[in-house]
């Protein structure tokens, strides 16, 4: 596959850190969670009215498919549902004690999914104590029922709906991977890979890091993880770039590709998208090391096709309906206030243009 | 001092508490049967009970090391763009607010001081680490001792056999911490004041008299080696001789202490309470150790809190463990009597910025910082000093290392400003500048 250009058309930004996003139907507005509240922004204009906070950090956001209503998910364990007509809330719904991690919306928008997890000395070498509440929710999207309380091995940080909206699939801090059928709550696949994990050696002899995002292949067949590689050092961040591509349906799910060993610098990678069209999947993170945070990856060879420096954490990548744009938001470090108490803003919007 | 349930403690075994047992046996019999179980059970005994309150106070250090955030610990800003994403819950005191991680910590606040204005100059972490474990910044090239060190000096007994400053922590690496601990901790008290590291992979190895050797042709050994030594230490007028005398003296102590150090010994039930990490496990055994008369012992676990990275997802962990040794360490002390002689420090080398870098952690910060005191010689119930609405700066009553140095040496009966006394050493206090303790904190 061709090289592709990527050409930048809309650069915005948000007062804080946006750490999820989801661009509407008719891509007119975009919908973000940051670390301050829930967000609308016009995509034209680039201004953004704050319409719903949490009483944490808001990680993810989503709409629904009928864009009646769109939803977010907060640190609080609160998921909160909002009418678009009106942006007022139509149902604020505990659902976990802890972190919403990551949220997600079927396809055919029926289910809600977050995960969850606190991160809990077990041993004397921090193995994760087990779960105290389901680590995994599945929700009716329209009634806010939970449907689905599933078991995993906390911190579960990332979750995903396979394209005909059967499976979820959850992904942790040990690096361990389970899937459900979303029709009887059985589990149908788990395995590990401790590729995504560290055991630090060097300053904290404990677990970090995991799955960050992960994401079903259009043909459901295959599962794509991402986070970063293991480090000696895990607060120093320096792991690999890193995604996988898992064949899980069958008995025993096998590692079919990963990315190439001289495509990865160093920084956690915790975004994925998948082309709506063209057999494509866009990774991005932080830039620790190297010289890209964020690139367009061939769904079929695992060949790079395109690389973006963002200068920024990328948090979220998504898309436009066409394939022909990819939205990226993420966030710069917190800047220190103004001797008047003010910050500048740091949440950041951008639009590429895929030549 | 009184102590509970001889089923928490072992007997060490060392020559001396033998020798106890026979002071019991021959001058106190009645108390003494009951008592020879455990070195606990000892204390029950009215005069030896004396002669450990006059031995001074003992110090537990759960050293922070990497230096954890007062925003997720200590000094909450709930709802300010500087909070973080945990949440903050009110503690038994009024008014007084901790992290939403702390919740076991927040019961006990009245038995807690709490430290908000810590304000210090290092910004890196081997001068950090320096400057709060030896009380001031270095002046080359006189090597100020530790605070354990220190204390081991002034409150310590030399010729006990169990170690009087003990460091438990089982990493072996750490950046600067490793740099640290490879450097004298002991200064110009010289090195029997240094402390005795052990925990993980430094548990202590061949303390354990090999089963083909005997009790009695182990003295026998220890009597010939200590005559051969001596003489010619005597003879040859040799320190290098005195040297490995002394180390020998040490290696003795440590092998009849060496159930002490073994983690495996101390009740399931205790090692449950505390909770499964290694700076857990080893909290506990710092217990174990003061019990039974160390008299300094510092807990550390690496450099975990240096969260340039992975704030949130470290803190989520680290906190609520520390949370629980807090809890747990006192709660243990008072009962078994001992928490007004025991001092217990839980603090790092600084705190964390305010702001958040761009990699979801927060980086070095010595202008606004926090930590607690609890236990012997500390008032409790007391949150001193304050910092702005945002932590970025001290508000009131800025505390520095010299400050905080002057107030656990009055906690622990040490005259702050009393003067080193050591040949060929320049003049050096116990703190310098004349700096006064914070008396709102002490008894």
């Amino acid at each position: 596959m061709p090289a592709i250009e990527l050409k930048r058309t809309t650069n915005f930004r948000l007062p804080m850190a946006i750490l999820g996003a989801s661009l509407a139907a008719d891509e007119s507005t975009l919908l973000t969670g940051c670390m301050d509240g829930v967000y609308l922004s016009s995509v034209e204009a680039g201004t953004s009215t704050r319409v719903a906070q949490h009483s944490s950090y808001v990680s993810g956001v989503a709409w629904l498919p009928d864009q009646s209503h769109y939803l977010s998910a907060g640190y609080d364990g609160q998921m909160q549902w909002f009418d678009t007509a009106t942006n007022k809330a139509t149902r604020q719904q505990q659902i976990h004690e802890f972190w919403s991690w990551d949220m997600a919306v079927s396809p055919d928008g029926r289910l809600i999914a977050s995960v969850t997890g606190q991160y809990l000395a077990g041993g004397y070498r921090y193995e994760p104590q087990p779960e105290r509440e389901p680590s995994v929710v599945v929700l009716d999207a329209a009634s806010g029922e939970i449907l689905w309380k599933l078991p995993h091995v906390p911190s579960v940080q990332a979750v995903c709906f396979s394209p005909d909206s059967r499976y979820v699939a959850a992904g942790n801090l040990m690096g361990e991977v389970r899937i459900w059928d979303c029709n009887d709550g059985s589990l149908r696949s788990s395995w590990s890979t401790d590729e995504f994990t560290s055991w630090g050696i060097i300053k904290s002899h404990c677990y970090l890091g995991g799955i960050f995002a992960m994401r079903f292949t259009p043909d459901g067949q295959h599962l794509l993880l991402a986070g970063m590689g293991p480090m000696h050092d895990p607060m120093a961040g320096n792991g690999k770039q890193l995604w996988q591509k898992w064949a899980w349906q069958q008995e025993q799910p096998d590692k079919v590709a990963q990315i190439n060993k001289d495509d990865g610098g160093e920084g956690l990678m915790e975004a994925l998208a998948i082309h709506p069209q063209k057999p494509i999947f866009a990774m991005g993170g932080r830039l620790r090391g190297g010289d890209w945070n964020a690139a367009l990856f061939d769904l079929n060879s695992g060949e790079r096709l395109a690389t973006l420096k963002t200068g920024y954490r990328v948090t979220g990548l998504q898309f436009s309906a066409d394939g022909n744009r990819l939205i990226v938001t993420g966030t710069q470090g917190q800047p220190k206030p103004s001797r008047e108490g003010s910050w500048e803003p740091f949440g950041r919007v951008e639009f590429y243009e895929l030549g | 001092m009184t102590t509970s349930s001889t089923s928490h403690h072992r007997d060490c075994g060392s020559p001396e508490h033998t020798w106890h047992r026979r002071l019991i046996l021959q001058g106190i019999p009645a108390a003494g049967l009951a008592a020879t179980s455990s070195f606990a059970g000892l204390f029950s005994v009215p005069a030896l009970a004396e002669e450990t309150r006059r031995q001074g106070k003992k110090c537990i250090l759960l050293w922070l090391c990497g230096a954890p955030s007062q925003f997720e610990t200590w000094d909450p800003k709930p709802g300010t763009p500087t909070s973080g994403p945990f949440s903050a819950i009110q503690t038994i005191l009024p008014g007084v607010q901790v992290s939403q991680l702390m919740p076991k910590s927040a019961g006990i606040m009245d038995k807690l001081a709490v430290i908000r204005s810590m304000k210090t100059e290092p910004s890196e972490h081997f001068q950090g680490i320096d400057a709060l474990t030896r009380g001031d910044t270095p002046r080359p090239p006189f090597t100020r001792p530790i605070l354990g060190s220190v204390v081991a000096q002034q409150l310590g007994q030399l010729d006990s056999p169990v170690p009087q400053f003990v460091l438990l922590d089982p990493c072996p690496e750490g950046n600067e911490f490793k740099a640290f601990k490879a450097g004298n901790w002991a200064g110009w008290l010289g090195a029997e004041y240094g402390p005795v590291r052990a925990g993980g992979e430094y548990s202590i190895p061949n303390l354990l008299r090999p089963a083909t050797i005997s009790e009695l042709e182990h003295q026998d050994r220890e009597s010939l080696r200590r005559f051969l030594s001596r003489k010619f230490e005597n003879d040859q007028r040799s320190e290098a001789a005195a040297g490995y005398n002394a180390a020998f003296a040490r290696v003795q102590g440590l092998m009849s202490c060496a159930p002490l150090f073994d983690l495996d010994t101390l009740p399931e039930a205790d090692r449950r309470r505390y909770g499964g990490g290694a700076f857990s496990q080893h909290a506990l055994q710092a217990r174990h150790l003061i019990e039974n008369g160390s008299t300094f012992v510092m807990v550390a676990n690496g450099m975990p809190w240096d969260n340039h990275v992975y704030q949130h997802e470290m803190h989520q962990m680290l906190v609520p463990e520390l949370d629980n040794v807090i809890f747990q360490l006192l709660t243990d002390l008072e009962e078994r009597g001992m928490l007004d002689d025991t001092l217990v420090i839980a603090m790092g080398e600084f705190g964390r910025t305010p702001w958040l870098n761009e990699a979801r952690g927060r980086d070095h910060y010595p202008n606004a910082w926090s930590m607690m005191l609890a236990g012997g010689g500390i008032r409790g119930g007391v949150v001193y000093g304050a910092t702005d609405p945002m932590g970025i700066d001290v508000a009131e009553n800025e505390v520095d290392q010299r400050r905080l140095f002057a107030t656990i040496f009055t906690a622990l009966g040490i005259d702050p400003h009393a003067e080193y006394d050591i040949p060929d050493l320049p003049t050096f206090f116990h703190v310098e500048k004349s700096a006064e303790p914070i008396a709102e904190l002490l008894v």
